[in-house]
């Protein structure tokens, strides 16, 4: 049932150009390397195979009809006598789509181990992230999840699997360097793209009878404990291997596990910034990627996060929110949210509102003056579990003084118009403060005092 | 006008000497020429293709008329030159006239005796160049890269070329044949071991300055290799063309991943170029304005602003949560006429608006990321209202 999409294949002398040189017959690939990048839609295959050379001239044709190859990144290199073998060119011959043809020069004659590598669309990857937050809400166990996905047109069978965690540059899209009818275009002309190679029929045709098949490569692969996930890093990326290698059949996805830990100290922070959120609280839960919190090794990819919550001890489950996060450096913090809330409540005020200090110009027109507002901030926890509350301020001005009454008096300045205040509040508990706002205006401003 | 009628081909003209009017004055017309000679492919000139071929005419003492005529291929009229090999001081070139509505053109060449005559004939082609393509594998350490450079032949000129010699301005002629809607690749430059330099870019003009307010993504900081020209590079050979290059990195496992891809502009002999390849979401930039004050005003008789100053203050806090050291270049840019008050950090002054500093950030430690603050303090001199 397996097409044969990539397959090297003897040249059946369609030329007199070539009819003097003998075609290079090779096997099946040996082994076959996958390095998927989630950033792009782009993955680096690298493949070996050992071709039977002859001395002389030889020419070995590559063909991919129905995949996503991109034609402009094939190479191939000898992976023994290389000085001695010389690859002359890569001809992609008039009037046929989807096949190159190699011109190799070889002084010697035999087996010669080759690697090929090319790109192909298709092939994707994401992370995903399960928490399962304790009763108490201090800890979070937090499991993470790959999830790759093979459409790319070609089953990769064995296929020892990399993924790559990082932003790449590239400038054009594999599926559409895939899809180009001559692989660097024409001179002058800027596309045109085809349509894509494979029809709706095609691939249903291809789903069928292919469920034994990829269950039954599972069985073979399937470990007596779950592979690991080798990380480490590489230049501004992660690469992840997976241990040993991965059937993935066309039109097939798989799942799996990343990393588990148990306990992650977690702090259940409530923000309140009314030009960012509206008049809600909104919930984030708060870690970060250290040893402190049982993490640390390496960055966590960005992903979903589905947050549920033990609720009682046969250890059902409730479902507290979920939360796309970006890429999170080692030693970064990290804060999800988790969306409004209405179990933490915040109220803001203003009490009072003056304006004093007014300067009047040569006419007797209003030069300068001050704007004296009192707020006050009133904030309830109706949790039963402690919650850290952080409230920002934005003033329209950079001309103002912040001066506290009531219970509260600490706030840190975070830019000229920006002002945050943090409180801890314990279970089921109020608190509240007030500030006063003073701002400057017009010929005020000279004379505002240090801030 | 006799012309193949092979679809696609330069129906070259050809030979057969027509017995026209005057015994005196031959015609040849080029149609399938005795066969080409030499051939050159000429692809230093990015813009235009020059063909060269070399053919033999069978000349007539005096007057010789030579049709040069072509088929479906796109030929400047204007570019087409004639030059006698053998005896040019006896071989003349005397007019060139174009029939009406024709893709051709006649030489009327005298001759001092009747031979073979080896001509050449130059003209641009169209629809037949070349691309540049580079390829790179950087070391682990990335401080150096295998560069290898590709020259992509692409012939849609509707003309086959059996064998001809395809020169670029620098380097061995490759002797190919490229038929018609064929696209070649080959390989003309490999160097190992060519030495780069890693720089990441914050550009207070192109990127956020505050990651917090863009929760949903990360705000990565440019990386690019630096490559220059020269011969300390093991290069500086030629300039380096503009073209497509994909970086790769060896992995340490006998293998390679792909690290990104740009393109260069041309590169002469001891420039440099600056390949991005990618962000860096291991350095992260907070920058923020922390002051915005009026100061300085003046004001005329009836107590108008007219003129002031403002003081401002730019903090930076830049974290490298890599295990490695890094060299950032941060470009801040202040408009306008200003003075520098106080700058906790080196910097120096791209143009009249520009600052460019080079920070050095450390590893990150147990303790944590490596966390440097950049503080500016400036004053926009003789602002008007």
């Amino acid at each position: 049932m397996r097409r044969l999409l990539l397959p090297l294949v003897m040249l059946l002398l369609c030329s007199i150009t070539f009819a003097k040189v003998d075609l290079v017959t090779l096997p099946t690939r040996d082994t076959v390397q996958l390095t998927i990048y989630n950033s792009a839609d782009l993955t680096l295959a690298r493949e070996s195979r050992a071709l039977t050379l002859k001395q002389g001239l030889n020419k070995l044709q590559f063909s991919w009809a129905n995949t996503l190859i991109d034609p402009t990144s094939l190479e191939m290199l000898a992976l023994s006598n290389a000085d001695k073998i010389d690859i002359f060119d890569l001809t992609f011959p008039p009037r046929v789509r989807e096949l190159g043809l190699w011109n190799i020069q070889s002084g010697v004659s035999g087996k010669v181990p080759v690697e090929i590598s090319y790109f192909t669309s298709g092939l994707s990857w994401r992370a995903f992230y399960m928490g399962t937050l304790a009763p108490d809400e201090k800890t979070m166990r937090l499991q993470g999840y790959v999830r790759v996905s093979n459409n790319s047109g070609e089953d990769y069978e064995n296929a020892q699997t990399r993924l790559i965690v990082g932003k790449v540059h590239i400038l054009d899209e594999i599926a559409e360097l895939a899809r180009r009818q001559y692989p660097y275009g024409r001179p002058g002309e800027v596309g045109p793209y085809l349509p894509a190679a494979v029809s709706m029929e095609e691939k249903e045709m291809r789903g069928k009878g292919r469920r034994m098949m990829a269950m039954e490569a599972m069985d073979m692969a399937m470990p007596a404990r779950p592979k690991e996930i080798t990380k480490e890093g590489l230049s501004e990326y992660f690469l992840y291997t997976i241990e040993g290698t991965e059937t993935i059949l066309n039109g097939w996805s798989k799942r799996l596990p990343s990393f588990d830990t148990d306990k992650i100290p977690v702090v259940n922070l409530y923000k309140y910034e009314l030009e960012r959120f509206g008049e809600s609280v909104v919930r984030f839960l708060s870690f970060k990627n250290d040893t402190e919190h049982e993490l640390g090794q390496t960055p966590i990819p960005g992903g979903m996060l589905k947050v549920y919550r033990t609720v009682d001890a046969e250890k059902h489950l409730s479902y507290e929110g979920q939360s796309a996060f970006k890429y999170i450096p080692v030693d970064e913090d990290v804060e999800l949210n988790l969306g409004a809330v209405t179990n933490v409540v915040l109220e803001a005020k203003l009490m009072d509102y003056s304006t004093d200090n007014y300067r009047f110009d040569y006419k007797l027109n209003v030069w300068g003056w001050d704007e004296i507002r009192t707020f006050k901030i009133e904030v309830k926890n109706t949790r039963e579990v402690p919650v850290r509350v952080e409230i920002k301020r934005n003033f329209d001005t950079s001309y103002w003084t912040l001066k506290e009454s009531g219970a509260y008096g600490a706030y840190e300045k975070v830019d000229m118009d920006t002002v945050k205040f943090t409180l801890e509040l314990p279970a089921r508990s109020k608190k509240q403060f007030q500030y006063i706002l003073t701002t400057y205006h017009g010929k005020r401003q000279e004379e505002m005092p240090a801030n | 006008m006799t012309s193949k009628s092979n679809f696609k081909l330069m129906g070259w003209l050809l030979t057969a000497s027509l017995v026209w009017t005057s015994s005196a004055q031959a015609r040849i017309k080029l149609v399938a020429l005795p066969e080409r000679a030499d051939t050159i492919i000429r692809l230093d000139n990015p813009q235009a293709t020059l063909i060269e071929e070399e053919r033999v005419l069978t000349l007539q003492q005096g007057m010789n008329q030579v049709d040069f005529s072509w088929k479906g291929v796109s030929i400047d009229v204007d570019s087409i030159r004639l030059k006698v090999l053998d005896h040019p001081e006896k071989v003349t070139l005397l007019n060139v006239s174009y029939p009406p509505n024709e893709a051709a053109l006649v030489w009327q060449i005298s001759s001092a005796q009747a031979w073979e005559e080896t001509v050449r004939i130059s003209y641009l082609l169209s629809n037949i160049d070349r691309l540049i393509t580079y390829k790179a594998v950087a070391d682990k350490k990335e401080t150096q890269l295998d560069l290898k450079s590709f020259l992509i032949l692409r012939n849609f000129s509707g003309e086959d070329f059996e064998q001809a010699k395809v020169l670029i301005d620098y380097g061995e002629a490759f002797d190919r044949g490229i038929q018609h809607e064929e696209t070649k690749q080959l390989l003309f430059m490999k160097e190992p071991k060519v030495p780069i330099t890693k720089v990441w870019t914050f550009d207070a003009r192109k990127l956020p300055w505050d990651p917090e307010k863009m929760p949903e993504r990360n705000i990565g900081i440019p990386v690019s290799y630096r490559i220059v020209n020269d011969q300390k590079s093991n290069l500086g050979k030629f300039a380096l063309w503009s073209g497509k290059a994909r970086i790769f990195q060896d992995d340490g496992h006998e293998s390679t991943i792909f690290l990104g891809e740009d393109v260069t502009g041309m590169v002469p002999v001891g420039e440099k170029t600056e390949l991005y390849i990618g962000d860096s979401r291991d350095i992260v930039i907070t920058q923020r304005k922390m002051r915005e004050t009026q100061i300085n005003i003046r004001r005329n008789t009836k107590n108008q602003m007219v003129l002031y100053d403002m003081d401002e203050i730019i903090t930076a806090k830049i974290e490298n949560f890599k295990d490695s050291p890094a060299v950032l270049t941060v470009i801040e840019y202040i408009p306008g006429e200003w003075k520098m008050i106080d700058c906790n950090m080196d910097y120096e002054k791209e143009d009249a608006n520009t600052l460019k500093f080079e920070i050095t950030l450390p590893a990150r430690t147990d303790d944590g990321p490596a966390a440097i603050n950049l503080e500016m303090q400036y004053h926009r001199l003789n602002i008007r209202p």
